[in-house]
């Protein structure tokens, strides 16, 4: 193979895998964004079953039974935290970075009342 | 358009004003560096898309030996313009342009011809119309911007966050930042009360060069706010730059009003040991180091362990310890860059649970600079 067909080669090669990752960051972004939507998603059914237990059972109210004495909101907050989503006004239903902790969530579920 | 200039002097100048310029930008004009001479003056300009800075040289200044045979304006190719004036052989460098933009450089034996572009194509500083000044000493505003620059965010997806806030309330001035895992906040006194329009945020990058210009020479600094501008002034310079929009999130209550446990120390000693014990979490798998303070026997012990590499444990010299016991894990990364901060003096750490964010404060001065730090859940 000479010079210029290896090099036409090469120039095929990297724009095939230009194209590949390009996909690859459309794909992963669609992702993301899915899962954001059920982040969302869970929240709201979340609350909906929340408010459904509540019109039902009017009389249970304020039960704090948690380690630290979580209501119940609070308690599907803490879950949904855990389970790596934002539960902040700033940043509400969007997914943790690598998991990263952050101090609005933090303040929203432990924080003073 | 033709000046002689001591070199060392427009050098100066130049470095401070290369700060603004970008050599990636793709506006080819803002890879420029803008050079105008007037009657009595020489202005140098530079600016990208963040900030902007003009500082003049005056026929006045002794050290410059500044002489202004022509007036007129040029753009010079910053990065191109910078190195050949740095390696000119002589004290003295003569600046001439000619038609068609072309300037000559001559100095000693050496001649260079580079082409220049038209300054009218130059983008116009922003205009200030501020009623406000603030009128700040520079050592202390620097201090501010580097205490809490440290925890501005540097993730473009949340724009507002890579900022610092500013807020004026009677005479103090407030700046705090927080990338959501941490928080810093520094308030200083100014000499008497201001009205500030309302609160700023300002680009963490474009406070991080302003404070890099502010050397010991420098004694105070002006600031001025339009709508979408700040403009800090010093010596000679200018210093714009743009202000994020938007709204920033309330921080006050991020900062936990009561405490269980407290625990005092000098910074360098934890700050030491938080290094050592940060060689293990880096080369693990997740950075995370744990404190575990037993309140009775006033003991706080650092430990780290990786499954993968290996675990490390030490007690740390404390000066007090009260309230409750406590285990509570954390980003190493984060409390050294506090540490850090604060320097040589004592600190009060304030923690309310393990779930909670806990606080740094400096014993001496408890009211105007504290750090908060977000631990991670272990379980
Ligand atoms: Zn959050």
């Amino acid at each position: 193979m000479d010079k210029k067909d290896l090099f036409d080669q090469i120039t095929e090669v990297t724009r095939n895998t230009e194209d590949l990752l390009n996909k690859l960051h459309e794909t992963q972004s669609a992702m993301v964004e899915i899962m954001e939507e059920n982040a969302e998603l869970q929240i709201e059914n979340q609350h909906l079953r929340e408010r459904l237990k509540q019109a039902t059972a009017a009389e249970n109210e304020g039960t704090k039974n948690t380690k630290y004495g979580l209501s119940k909101s609070l308690q599907n907050l803490e879950k949904l935290y855990a389970s790596g989503y934002h539960v902040c006004n700033e940043f509400y239903g969007k997914h943790r970075q690598d998991e990263e902790e952050c101090a609005f969530c933090l303040t929203v579920i432990y924080g003073d009342r | 358009m033709k000046f002689t200039i001591a070199r060392n002097t427009f050098i100066k100048k130049l470095n401070a004003v290369q700060r603004a310029i970008s050599s990636k930008t793709t506006i080819p004009i803002l890879t420029g560096l803008k050079i105008e001479a007037e009657e009595d003056r020489l202005i140098l300009t530079g600016s990208n898309t963040d900030i902007s800075i003009e500082t003049t040289i005056s026929t006045n200044d002794e050290e410059a030996h500044l002489n202004i045979e022509s007036t007129g304006a040029v753009v010079l190719t910053a990065r191109f313009f910078g190195d050949i004036v740095k390696k000119l052989p002589d004290n003295t460098m003569l600046l001439e342009v000619k038609d068609g933009f072309q300037t000559t450089i001559t100095s000693g034996a050496s001649e260079f011809k580079i082409n220049g572009l038209d300054a009218n194509n130059f983008p116009h500083l922003p205009e200030v119309d501020s009623q406000t000044t603030i009128t700040l000493k520079a050592d202390v505003f620097s201090e501010m911007i580097n205490e809490t620059v440290i925890a501005v965010s540097n993730q473009e997806s949340r724009p507002i966050l890579t900022g610092i806030h500013f807020t004026i309330e009677g005479n103090k001035l407030s700046a705090v930042a927080t990338d959501s895992h941490r928080l810093s906040q520094r308030v200083i006194n100014l000499p008497e009360p201001i009205k500030m329009p309302e609160d700023i945020i300002i680009p963490g990058k474009s406070l991080l060069e302003l404070s890099r210009m502010l050397d010991d020479e420098i004694d105070t600094i002006t600031l001025q706010i339009s709508e979408n501008q700040a403009l800090f002034t010093f010596d000679e310079t200018l210093f714009y730059s743009r202000l994020l929009e938007g709204l920033y999130p309330d921080t006050s209550r991020l900062i936990p009003k009561e405490s269980s446990t407290e625990m005092e120390f000098e910074a360098p000693e934890l700050l030491a040991s938080i290094e050592r014990a940060s060689l293990l979490s880096h080369a693990g798998r997740n950075n995370v180091v744990k404190l575990t303070i037993n309140a009775a026997n006033k003991q706080a012990i650092i430990s780290g362990d990786s499954p993968e590499v290996g675990n490390v444990e030490e007690e740390v010299v404390t000066k007090d310890i009260v309230g409750e016991d406590l285990e509570i894990s954390f980003n190493p990364d984060y409390l050294k860059d506090a540490l850090r901060s604060f320097g040589h003096t004592s600190i009060k750490m304030a923690f309310t649970s393990a779930l909670r964010p806990f606080t740094l404060v400096p014993t001496e001065d408890q009211e105007n600079f504290i750090q908060l730090i977000t631990p991670v859940r272990t379980f």
